[in-house]
């Protein structure tokens, strides 16, 4: 029926009595929520605070001081809008932070020429009227690997983009700009899909999220004939993500946008709430497991370069000041090379050792190696958290200050200005940390399980071919407890 | 579209307006009029920024945008006029400076990194005022250093001596 490109989702219901011990329908139990979702305005009620708060943040970024623990920009996006999407939105609310998002706002906008409004009509797949080339995405890039390089090379450079006001500024300009652009010539949102750095991530790490969209009955889903949760009606836009309801099984590529709430002719749609990490567990591409590994070997590496005792490392990352060419080569080389071939290598050895171990010949590596990849996922997502806590705990007191004097022209808006940098309970931060990466730890073998016992039923091929994946996330836990607690 | 669609769009595109203007306009609003009101009026307001790069003091902007490549010019003089109040807004864009004015016993003020803080004076007779950071900054702190020119008033009378009426900290 669905015109439009193939929805990147597959199927399942939960399977499980633990995915199903405490999964409850959100709207069900609270109708208030569903009424305010069904709003036509309640996307644009989330998106204009902040869309306020970026704007004042480039703000801040162009004529505020450079000095970046000083800037607005820096502080509040590095620091406290950082901690919040990695720590709190990511793992509770899945892709939330998509709902509101302000990047692709003005993209939208000239897509839909409404902020609010649905327009019904004809567009390429879709019941709605949009406007631009409505070109479709080509398929050789309807994956993540573009988000993936766009991500990595960002990271390259993050000593700049957390020190420095003008780079901040420079991405989100060029981000809103380059999503606009694609809205004009793409369907849909091709830049929140294809290309935007972050919501690579915020894919991956949705599944391990305590939320989802869902359809109530997906027997419904196959009888309607409108199909307007992705072809959009005069209730609610076109799915932006492209994805069919009846089909959806994972958080990744939901953005949570509830247009499919809104244009339902079968009321099927509804909010639930879930146990951490115990429903998503299909990777489904070698970009989602590159995906995965590039987040894991940037935590390691952030965590080298910002929290070790190893300054030379911190000096070659920082190449604005310090101005050490090669020293920079080599830390943006060895980051690449160990993101893309050097992890991935170590992860493709133990899928080797677990298939002849276990001696199942039924299972290609290749199975294996995508199933089994879904263990670095809340390994990483926990490694991200653990990371972040000395962001927020040591250096967090500068939104205290900031928040006072945003631009440092010399503000005190709330008394607090001149708060000094007070680092909060800093012998805590170790201890936290440990105890972070072991629920990785934790989740991260449990997944390993579970994704082991549905690719070889058989229990002692399973378990046997546990040992050597389990060996790598063991070891992957011990260098970061080394890194954090020496 | 209906009614109450075509409505709230229309409140949406009201409140994007708004919120593109708002920031700016209060901004400038801040910088141009606020500020300056929150002085004795005919007060002189000199904003300085100390740069430890060739150690200069600046009147140019060394702010997000322009820092990355425009040079600022060093400031070495500026011309004051004899019981004209004075406020120096003083902005540190790298490291932590001070500045000291030592014929007026005014210092050391601390400038750190990214602050701006406020010093106030009225000089009261004619002649010449060093003022310097007194902060190693970097390795061309010594160059860290300018003058005022206190030119006599042709409304002033007797000539009482240089001093210091308030010594700021960081502003309001």
């Amino acid at each position: 029926m669905a015109t439009v490109q193939e929805p990147l989702a597959r199927t399942t219901q939960p399977e499980t009595e633990e995915e199903n011990s405490w999964r409850f329908d959100v709207f069900g139990r609270w109708p208030l929520l569903k009424r305010l979702v069904r709003m036509r305005s309640f996307q644009f009620a989330l998106i204009l605070p902040n869309l306020a708060l970026f704007y004042f943040f480039l703000i801040t970024g162009l004529f505020g001081t450079p000095v970046g623990n000083r800037n607005m920009i820096i502080v509040f996006v590095w620091i406290l809008w950082w901690v919040v999407l990695i720590a709190g939105l990511m793992p509770l609310g899945s892709r939330v932070w998509c709902t509101m998002c302000p990047l692709p706002f003005a993209g939208d906008w000239l897509q839909r020429r409404a902020v609010i409004g649905v327009r019904s009509g004809k567009s390429p797949g879709t019941e709605n009227r949009f406007f631009g080339l409505q070109k479709r995405w080509p398929k050789k890039l309807s994956n993540i690997w573009l988000q993936n390089f766009g991500f990595l090379f960002l990271a390259t450079f993050s000593a700049l983009l957390v020190t420095r006001p003008i780079v901040s500024v420079a991405l989100f300009a060029a981000m809103i700009i380059i999503a606009a652009g694609m809205a004009l010539v793409f369907r849909l949102r091709t830049f929140c899909n294809y290309v935007c750095p972050i919501s690579g991530f915020l894919s991956l790490y949705a599944m391990t999220s305590t939320l989802e969209l869902r359809s109530s009955d997906k027997n419904e889903c196959l009888k309607c004939k409108t199909k307007s949760c992705i072809r959009g009606s005069d209730k609610g836009w076109a799915c932006p993500w492209n994805v069919y309801m009846g089909k959806l099984d994972r958080n990744n590529y939901c953005g949570l946008c509830f247009e499919c709430v809104k244009s339902c002719p079968n009321d099927n749609i509804s909010l639930y709430a879930r146990p951490f990490a115990t429903s998503d567990y299909m990777i489904k591409g070698f970009d989602e497991v590159w995906k995965a590994s590039i987040m894991l070997v940037l935590a390691f590496s952030y965590s080298v370069v910002l929290l070790s005792p190893w300054g030379v490392f911190k000096d070659w990352a920082n190449i604005s000041e310090k101005h050490l060419w090669s020293g920079f080569g080599a830390y943006a080389a060895g980051q690449m090379l160990l993101a893309l071939i050097v992890f991935p290598g170590l992860y493709y050895l133990a899928i080797r050792l677990a298939k002849w171990y276990s001696s199942a010949n039924a299972v290609s590596v290749r199975e294996m190696f995508l199933a089994y990849s879904y263990m670095l996922v809340p390994m990483g997502l926990l490694a991200w958290i653990a990371f972040s806590i000395p962001l927020i705990m040591v250096n967090g007191s500068y939104i205290i200050s900031v928040v006072s004097d945003p631009l440092g022209w010399g503000m005190n808006l709330f008394g607090t200005a001149d708060f000094p940098w007070t680092p909060f309970k800093p012998d805590w931060v170790p201890a936290l940390q440990v105890g972070v990466l072991l629920v990785g730890l934790y989740y991260s073998l449990r997944g390993l399980y579970r994704v082991a016992s549905k690719v070889l039923p058989d229990p002692a091929q399973r378990n046997r071919s546990l040992v050597p994946p389990a060996a790598l996330l063991l070891g992957i836990t011990l260098v970061f407890l080394k890194l954090f607690i020496g | 579209m209906t009614k109450k669609i075509f409505s709230a769009e229309m409140a949406g595109v009201a409140s994007i307006v708004v919120m593109l203007l708002a920031f700016p306009l209060s901004l400038w609003y801040w910088h141009s009029a606020y500020v300056p009101g929150q002085y004795p009026p005919g007060s002189r307001i000199i904003r300085l920024t100390a740069v430890a790069e060739n150690g200069l003091w600046t009147q140019d902007r060394v702010i997000g945008y322009s820092y990355w490549w425009k040079k600022p010019s060093r400031v070495s003089e500026i011309r004051l006029v004899q019981g004209q109040h004075v406020v120096l807004l003083l902005h540190s864009p790298d490291v932590q400076h001070s500045i000291s004015i030592p014929e007026l016993r005014i210092g050391p003020v601390p400038i750190p990194a990214g602050h701006t803080v406020a010093v106030e004076f009225t000089p009261s007779s004619a002649g010449e005022l060093n003022f310097m950071c007194v902060q190693v900054c970097g390795r061309d702190h010594s160059k860290l250093a300018g003058r005022f020119i206190v030119e006599p008033s042709k409304t002033a009378g007797r000539d009482p001596g240089l001093h210091a009426s308030r010594l700021g900290g960081a502003i309001w």
